[in-house]
């Protein structure tokens, strides 16, 4: 449980004693990329509160997610077409339903404790 | 989870630390950072204290004036009411201001042997510029073909004529200054570039040795006022 907040902790430690800074023009697609990774991480942890967690489909679709995204923005920025909203769309709704269903699962969990307890 | 889950769990979060933390620093832009040096901001604090010490000037003068009307107030005399409103009527430029000054005329300029249309007017712009000139080197009244120029005076081109105010300018055209310091608005017009500015519009600009007399005559006509009402006049507010 605290290895993965530990980890991105870790990462966010480096990331700002680095110093490093993604030139304004390429920022848009950091922020996509951000959001990408987000969603999935939410959807791991999820899928792992859901016992369905899959190692290979959790990494492969980080990085696929990431990419996906930034590839949409891209073409969107040449096409003329704000595409990147695609990408905010389906990640912003997917976030709302994962965090949804982790806030049910811990609920369902503590009313069970609360049950035993009461019951002991 | 299994251990090894875990761990490339924990290293994908932390691969999104990372882009967090990168993503932050890339949107919050540090505030700019103040780079004066020890002389510029000694330079700018005695800036500040100068417009500090003219405030409090200011101040100190509006305070003279209310005590003054208090006292007259008193006395049942409206002599510093007058004063006051001459002493407006002459910022408003309705009264006639004599002073040392320059004559300055703008007339057509033709080199010898030059073949051309004849410059039948001058510009609104290049006199917008002779007013800035004007004002640059100290020039406290102006009045243009006679026209005074007040806060509210506009240079303008009007169907092809030239207009100041409301009156057309044909040339040659006088222009009268009043400076405290004449010689030096003088001297300024002298090395300033807009004679040549002139000369490109095919136009001489004579400036006249600064004179001990200038009249320079009382705005023609009175400023609107549409925002201000006197208080008997005024509609009564419920």
């Amino acid at each position: 449980m605290w290895l993965p907040l530990l980890g991105l902790l870790l990462g966010f430690a480096i990331g700002v004693l680095a110093g490093w800074e993604v030139p304004d023009e390429y920022s848009h697609y950091l922020s996509i990329a951000i959001l990408a990774a987000f969603d999935t991480l939410i959807g791991g942890w999820r899928a792992h509160l859901q016992r369905t967690y899959d190692e290979t489909v959790f990494i492969t679709g980080f990085f696929f997610n990431i990419v996906l995204a930034a590839t949409l923005t891209f073409l969107g920025v040449h096409l003329g077409v704000d595409l990147y909203l695609a990408a905010v769309f389906a990640f912003g709704v997917r976030l709302f339903q994962n965090i949804a269903i982790i806030r049910r699962l811990w609920l369902a969990e503590w009313a069970k404790r609360r049950y035993n307890r009461e019951k002991s | 989870m299994e251990r090894k889950n875990r761990f490339y769990f924990a290293g994908v979060a932390a691969i999104f630390g990372v882009m967090l933390a990168v993503g932050l620093r890339t949107t919050l832009h540090p505030e700019g950072r103040d780079t004066r040096d020890i002389w510029e901001l000694r330079a700018d604090l005695t800036k500040e204290q100068k417009l500090e010490q003219r405030l409090l000037e200011e101040l100190e003068s509006y305070e003279e004036t209310l005590r003054r009307y208090r006292r007259e107030h008193e006395a049942g005399g409206a002599t510093e009411l007058e004063a006051t409103v001459a002493k407006l009527r002459e910022e408003a430029g309705l009264t006639e201001v004599r002073g040392s000054g320059l004559v300055l005329t703008i007339a057509p300029f033709s080199a010898a042997g030059y073949v051309g249309p004849a410059v039948a007017a001058v510009s609104p712009e290049l006199l917008q510029r002779l007013v800035n000139e004007l004002n640059k080197y100290g020039a406290k009244e102006i009045a243009i073909d006679g026209e005074r120029l007040t806060n509210r005076t506009a240079i303008r081109d009007v169907n092809g004529a030239t207009k100041v105010g409301s009156r057309s300018v044909r040339l040659p055209v006088e222009v009268r200054a009043i400076a405290d310091d004449a010689d030096k608005l003088y001297s300024g017009l002298a090395v300033s570039p807009i004679r040549d500015d002139f000369a490109v519009e095919n136009l001489e600009l004579s400036i006249s040795k600064p004179q001990p007399l200038v009249v320079i005559p009382p705005a023609a006509s009175r400023p609107d006022v549409k925002y201000m009402e006197t208080e008997n006049g005024g509609k009564e507010e419920k």
